[in-house]
C-alpha cells in the first residue's frame, strides 16, 4: 500500500488512480488553509522562502505528496497528516502551501 | 577484555590504545536511539564536551569479545541543514571534524518503522556515506500490532546495509546489534580517508533544494515498495487522546493542569528532599570540620567549598523532580502537544512553541533551560529563549525572597483566607519576572533579533507509555550534567570569595575583620553605586557574593551581621536587616533579585551555548541595568 503520489499525479478519477505522464506545476490559488478536515489534497508548490521550506521538505512535505488536515489545534492552527505522520503547522505556513483537490480536478 | 574472546571469533591484533573503532549512533528524534545507546553502554557513558564545540555528546565505551569500541550517541536530527546546533554537531561528528574524535568507522542507524518513509528520508544522506551501517528498526512490535508489514531482508538488499529489528524497551534484538559491533571491533579502525561531506543537498549537484528532496523521496519510496512496506493503521488511542488534549476547550485546560502540577511538584514535593540534602550537607560539613586540624585548609574546605557547593546541590531534588516530569511528558508524547498549544501565544511575544519546555525548566534553574533551548529550531528564536530564560523565577531566588518578605512584609489577609499579603508579594515577584521576559522577547525580536518571522513545525508522535528505565537513565544523565556544570563554576567562585574574606592577613596572621577584608573593601567600593538604592556596603558585599549563586547572599548577610545559624527563617537576621533597610529599599532589593543575573553559572553556560561573550555580556548588563532601575524606583517611590 505504498503511496505512489510522488511519481503519479492522478487526474479526474479516484485519488489513487492513473499515472499522468508529466507532473506539471499548475496554477492554483487553493491553499492548505482552505481545505476542510479529513480531505486529502496534493501539494503543488510552496510560496515561501527556501529556508522555511527546508524543514518541511525534511519531513516529507514536498510537491506531489498527499496532505490531509486531521485536526485543528485550540488556536486554530492546522495539524496535517503526511505519510502517516502528524505534523503541526502554523496557519501562516499553511497559507503559503498551494494544494489541489483530487476530486475537483475534474473539469 | 579481549580475554573473553568467544569461540569462533579469532582474536584480532589489538589496535593501539586511543584508536578504538568509533561507532556513531544516528537517528531522527523519537526513534528510540538513546534508549538503544543506554542499553548498549549501561551507565558507563560519559558526557563529553569537546573543545570549541558547544554541544555535549554522549560517548560510551563498549567491550566486545573482539575488542573495545567507542559509541557516540548523537542528538536526534531532522536533517543536515545545520539549522540547529544539534544538526551541526551531528554533521561535524560524521564528517570527522571534531578534535579528539575520529570519524566514525561504522554507523548504527535507528529508524522508527511505524514511520519508515519519513524517518528514512531524514537519514538517507548518511546511507550514502558508504561505511558499514546497521539499520535498526525500532517499534517493530507496534508496526505489527497496527497491521503494518515490512520485509527486512528486502529492505537490506535495496539499501545495501544490514537491517535488524530491535525492541529497545524489552531488549529484544540487541544481540544482532552486539554482533554487528563485534564485527566492527574485529575489523578495527578504518584507515585514514578524506572527510566525507554530508548535507541535505548532494555535493556537486546544482539542484534546487526541492529537487534534491524529491530525489531522496523517490529513493525512499522505491526502497519501501521493494521491501513491501505497508504503513500501519493510525493509532486509535492517539486519536482518542488527541481529541481531548487538542480540543478547543479542554486542550488548554489540560495544558494548564499539567503546568500547575509541575509547579506544585517543584515547590512542594521537593521540599522534604531539599531539607534532607541541606541537613546532610550541614552534618557532613560538621564532621569534616571535626576530623581536620584547625588550619586555613579546614576553613576553605568547610566554609568555602562545602557550604558553597552544598548551596547548589540543595536544588538537586527540585531539578530531578522537574526532569522526571519533563521526561514523562516527553516520552509520553504530550510535550509536543503542549508546544503546539503554547505556540500561538508565544509567537505573539516573539518566541515559539518549542521554547515552552526550556522556559518551564527555567522555573527550577536557568542552566538546564538554556541547554534545552537547543531544541528550538530557529536560531533567532533560540537566542531569544536563552536571553529571557533567566527572568523566570528560578529556585535560587526563593530563599532570598523568603528572607526579605518575612522581614518586611507584614502578614495580613488580602483575599479572605486564600491569599495573604506575603503570598501575594511572592506571586507578584513571579509575575514581574514573567512580564520582564515577555517584554524583553518582544523588544528583542524587533531590534537585535529582527528578521523574517520564524516557522514552527512540530511532529506529533503517537502516545507511548514511558518506561521507568528510560526515565531513570534520563535523570541519571541530567544529574551528572547539572552537578558538573554548576559544581565546577560554583566551586571556583566560592573558593575565590572565601579567599577574599581571608586577605589581607592581620598582624597576628589571622583573617581580617570582614569590613577590612578584600571582600569588605569591594563592598565599600560599590557603595556609591548602590547608595541611591538605599543600600550600604554590607548589602554591597551580599550582592557581590550572590554573584556565585543568588541564595549565597543569605549566608553572607548572616556572616556580616554576625548572626549565628543565618537562614531565611532566622529572626535575628530579619531584625538586623530591618535596622539597615526601610520598606522602599527592601522592596527594591526584591526587585533587584527579580531582574539581576546574579548567577555566574548561567553566564558561563550562556557563553558556551552562544559561542562567545557577546550575548552573556549584553544580558548581564541589561539585566543589571533593569535591576538597578527597578530597585531605584522602588526606593524612591515607597
Amino acid at each position: 500500500m505504498t503511496d505512489p503520489a510522488t511519481e503519479a499525479v492522478p487526474t479526474r478519477r479516484a485519488p489513487r488512480g492513473g499515472v499522468h505522464p508529466q507532473p506539471s506545476v499548475e496554477r492554483t490559488d487553493l491553499r492548505l488553509t482552505d481545505i476542510s478536515l479529513d480531505e486529502v489534497v496534493e501539494l503543488v508548490r510552496f510560496e515561501m522562502p527556501d529556508d522555511q521550506i527546508e524543514p518541511l521538505l525534511e519531513r516529507g512535505v514536498l510537491p506531489g505528496c498527499r496532505l490531509c488536515p486531521v485536526r485543528r489545534s485550540p488556536s486554530g492552527d492546522p495539524i496535517v497528516e503526511v505519510d502517516g505522520v502528524m505534523l503541526a503547522l502554523r496557519r501562516e505556513t499553511a497559507g503559503c502551501i498551494c494544494v489541489k483537490r483530487f476530486a475537483a480536478a475534474a473539469d | 577484555m579481549s580475554g573473553t574472546t568467544a569461540s569462533g571469533v579469532a582474536t584480532p591484533p589489538r589496535p593501539p590504545s586511543g584508536t578504538r573503532p568509533v561507532v556513531a549512533l544516528v537517528g531522527p528524534p523519537n526513534s528510540g536511539k538513546t534508549t538503544l545507546f543506554n542499553q548498549l553502554t549501561g551507565l558507563r557513558q560519559k558526557v563529553a564536551n569537546y573543545p570549541g564545540v558547544t554541544v555535549e555528546k554522549h560517548v560510551g565505551g563498549l567491550a566486545t569479545p573482539a575488542g573495545d569500541i567507542e559509541i557516540v550517541d548523537l542528538p536526534g536530527v531532522n536533517g543536515f541543514s545545520t539549522r540547529t546546533l544539534d544538526e551541526k554537531v551531528t554533521r561535524d561528528v560524521l564528517e570527522g571534524r571534531i578534535e579528539g574524535l575520529r570519524a566514525p568507522d561504522a554507523l548504527v542507524l535507528t529508524v522508527d518503522c511505524t514511520r519508515l518513509e519519513p524517518q528514512l528520508m531524514l537519514v538517507e544522506p548518511v546511507l550514502e556515506l558508504g561505511i558499514p551501517t546497521l539499520l535498526v528498526l525500532t517499534m517493530a512490535d507496534e508496526l505489527t500490532s497496527r497491521q503494518g508489514e515490512l520485509d527486512d531482508a528486502r529492505l537490506a538488499e535495496r539499501l545495501g546495509v544490514e537491517v535488524t529489528r530491535a525492541n529497545a524497551r524489552s531488549g529484544e534484538g540487541l544481540d544482532a546489534v552486539r554482533t554487528f559491533l563485534e564485527h566492527v571491533a574485529h575489523r578495527g579502525p578504518m584507515p585514514e580517508r578524506p572527510c566525507p561531506v554530508i548535507s541535505n543537498v548532494p555535493q556537486g549537484m546544482a539542484l534546487p533544494v526541492v529537487d534534491a528532496f524529491a530525489e531522496r523521496r523517490r529513493i525512499v519510496r522505491e526502497a519501501g515498495e521493494h521491501a513491501r512496506y505497508r504503513r500501519p493503521q493510525p493509532d486509535a488511542d492517539t486519536r482518542r487522546i488527541d481529541s481531548v488534549v487538542l480540543h478547543r476547550f479542554w486542550g488548554p485546560l489540560v495544558f494548564l493542569a499539567v503546568v500547575i502540577l509541575v509547579f506544585q511538584a517543584i515547590f512542594t514535593w521537593a521540599v522534604p528532599f531539599m531539607d534532607g540534602v541541606e541537613a546532610a550537607i550541614a552534618v557532613s560539613g560538621g564532621w569534616i570540620a571535626s576530623v581536620l586540624p584547625d588550619i586555613w585548609l579546614r576553613d576553605l574546605l568547610v566554609d568555602g567549598v562545602w557550604a558553597g557547593v552544598g548551596s547548589v546541590i540543595v536544588f538537586l531534588p527540585q531539578i530531578l523532580i522537574l526532569f522526571l516530569f519533563i521526561g514523562i511528558l516527553e516520552d509520553s508524547g504530550y510535550m509536543a502537544r503542549a508546544a503546539v498549544i503554547a505556540d500561538r501565544s508565544m509567537y505573539r511575544v516573539g518566541l515559539q512553541g518549542r521554547a515552552f519546555l526550556p522556559l518551564l525548566s527555567a522555573y527550577a534553574c536557568a542552566i538546564p533551560a538554556i541547554l534545552a533551548a537547543r531544541t528550538v529550531e530557529d536560531e533567532r528564536d533560540r537566542m531569544a529563549t536563552i536571553f529571557v530564560a533567566p527572568f523566570m523565577t528560578c529556585s535560587a531566588r526563593l530563599p532570598v525572597y523568603a528572607l526579605l518578605i518575612a522581614a518586611f512584609i507584614p502578614e495580613r489577609p488580602l483575599l479572605g483566607p486564600v491569599l495573604g499579603t506575603r503570598a501575594a508579594t511572592l506571586l507578584g515577584l513571579y509575575a514581574l519576572g514573567a512580564l520582564a521576559a515577555v517584554l524583553t522577547a518582544f523588544v528583542l525580536k524587533r531590534t537585535l533579533l529582527r528578521g523574517k518571522p520564524s516557522s514552527f513545525l512540530m511532529e506529533l508522535p503517537p502516545y507511548r507509555l514511558p518506561t521507568p528505565k528510560s526515565l531513570f537513565l534520563r535523570l541519571w544523565d541530567r544529574t551528572g550534567v547539572f552537578l558538573k556544570r554548576a559544581g565546577t563554576i560554583i566551586l571556583g567562585v566560592t573558593v575565590v570569595l572565601w579567599f577574599l574574606t581571608q586577605v589581607p592577613r592581620g598582624i597576628d596572621g589571622g583573617p581580617p575583620p570582614l569590613e577590612q577584608s578584600a571582600l569588605g573593601q569591594a563592598g565599600q567600593v560599590v557603595e556609591p553605586v548602590i547608595a541611591p538604592l538605599g543600600y550600604d556596603w554590607k548589602i554591597g558585599v551580599g550582592l557581590i557574593s550572590s554573584l556565585a549563586a543568588r541564595e549565597v547572599i543569605v549566608g553572607t548577610l548572616g556572616t556580616i551581621y554576625g548572626v549565628e545559624d543565618a537562614g531565611e527563617d532566622s529572626p535575628g537576621l530579619q531584625e538586623r536587616l530591618r535596622q539597615d533597610l526601610d520598606l522602599g529599599s527592601a522592596v527594591g532589593l526584591l526587585i533587584f533579585f527579580v531582574f539581576a543575573l546574579q548567577c555566574m553559572s548561567t553566564v558561563a553556560v550562556m557563553r558556551r551555548e552562544t559561542a562567545g561573550w557577546k550575548w552573556p555580556a549584553l544580558q548581564f548588563g541589561y539585566m543589571l541595568g533593569l535591576a538597578w532601575l527597578g530597585a531605584w524606583a522602588a526606593n524612591a517611590l515607597l
